[in-house]
């Protein structure tokens, strides 16, 4: 087995390598259109509410959240990686623990609160083509969030992330 | 000319094969598959077999098998203890690397074709 010591090339080849990893984490042609679709389902929660009162409010969130997971299922399953969100993972490593592409992950979480929000006061005062319109933005928004998510996560694995 | 080297090195990731899988695993996905990591690491099945088992004997790293019908997968992930150690080799690496740089730099060939 080579020996580190013997290779002065050894973090240049490390580099090489997670240039070659970093690679493989391109999203297959459905991912994007289905993220759109993911959070045109949330979109509709709003709507929903007003509009079909039998409709479970819920049951559109975890319509959504299916979607969602699917989709980092087949991105794992295509790219050999998986690098989905783990909120669970903060009650063993602690609120700060490293976790690349987290800002991209707080901004959709933010513009996920504001749309929904802006939706419904939009609907109570009646104006319901402004709410369409700002539930289209958004799903615009959050794909290109969830893009810039990937592109974080990328070039985390290109810099060598924590132990860069 | 190691002077300025101050962190320690891990013996056990030392090998280039060990600290590749450790250096592409703690790089920031969560679970690398084993097929993406061999081709990453530009080695063969049999060799990130064996290497696996021993960082996960090791405590290094975690290694999940499953299936995908009845294609079998097996996922791979750094530890916490792993990646405390792999950041402390990088440090060593680096710094060794500071050093070697630092000493061929001082000899450079001088204007009259003596070494500085």
């Amino acid at each position: 087995m080579r020996d580190v010591a013997r290779d002065p090339a050894a973090l240049e080849l490390l580099r090489v390598q997670r240039n070659r990893l970093a690679d493989r984490l391109r999203p297959p042609w459905w991912y994007l259109p289905g993220a759109a679709i993911a959070w045109a389902v949330g979109g509709t929660g709003e709507f929903a509410l007003r509009y079909l009162p039998r409709v479970d409010y819920w049951a559109i969130g975890v319509a959504q959240l299916a979607v969602w997971c699917l989709l980092q299922w087949g991105l794992a399953r295509a790219t050999g990686l998986k690098v989905g969100p783990r909120p669970l993972r903060v009650l063993r490593d602690g609120l700060f623990y490293y976790r690349p592409g987290r800002p991209a992950l707080i901004a959709m979480f933010v513009v996920s609160l504001a749309v929904g929000e802006t939706e419904f006061l939009l609907i109570r005062h009646g104006r319901v083509a402004a709410a369409i319109v700002v539930a289209a933005l958004a799903v615009v928004t959050q794909v290109v969030l969830q893009r810039t998510w990937l592109q974080e996560i990328r070039q985390a694995l290109r810099d060598g992330g924590a132990a860069a | 000319m190691t002077g300025g080297v101050t962190a320690k090195p891990d013996p056990f990731i030392h090998p280039i094969t060990r600290l590749s899988i450790c250096g592409l695993l703690a790089a920031g996905a969560d679970w690398v598959e084993f097929a993406a990591l061999r081709d990453a690491a530009g080695i063969s099945d049999s060799v990130l077999s064996k290497q696996s088992v021993m960082l996960e004997d090791a405590g290094y790293v975690e290694v999940r098998k499953g299936a995908v019908g009845r294609r079998p997968r097996t996922w791979l992930r750094l530890t916490a203890q792993g990646r405390q150690a792999l950041e402390g080799h990088l440090a060593w690496l680096a710094q060794l690397e500071e050093a070697v740089s630092a000493s061929t730099g001082s000899l450079t060939p001088g204007p009259g074709g003596g070494v500085r």
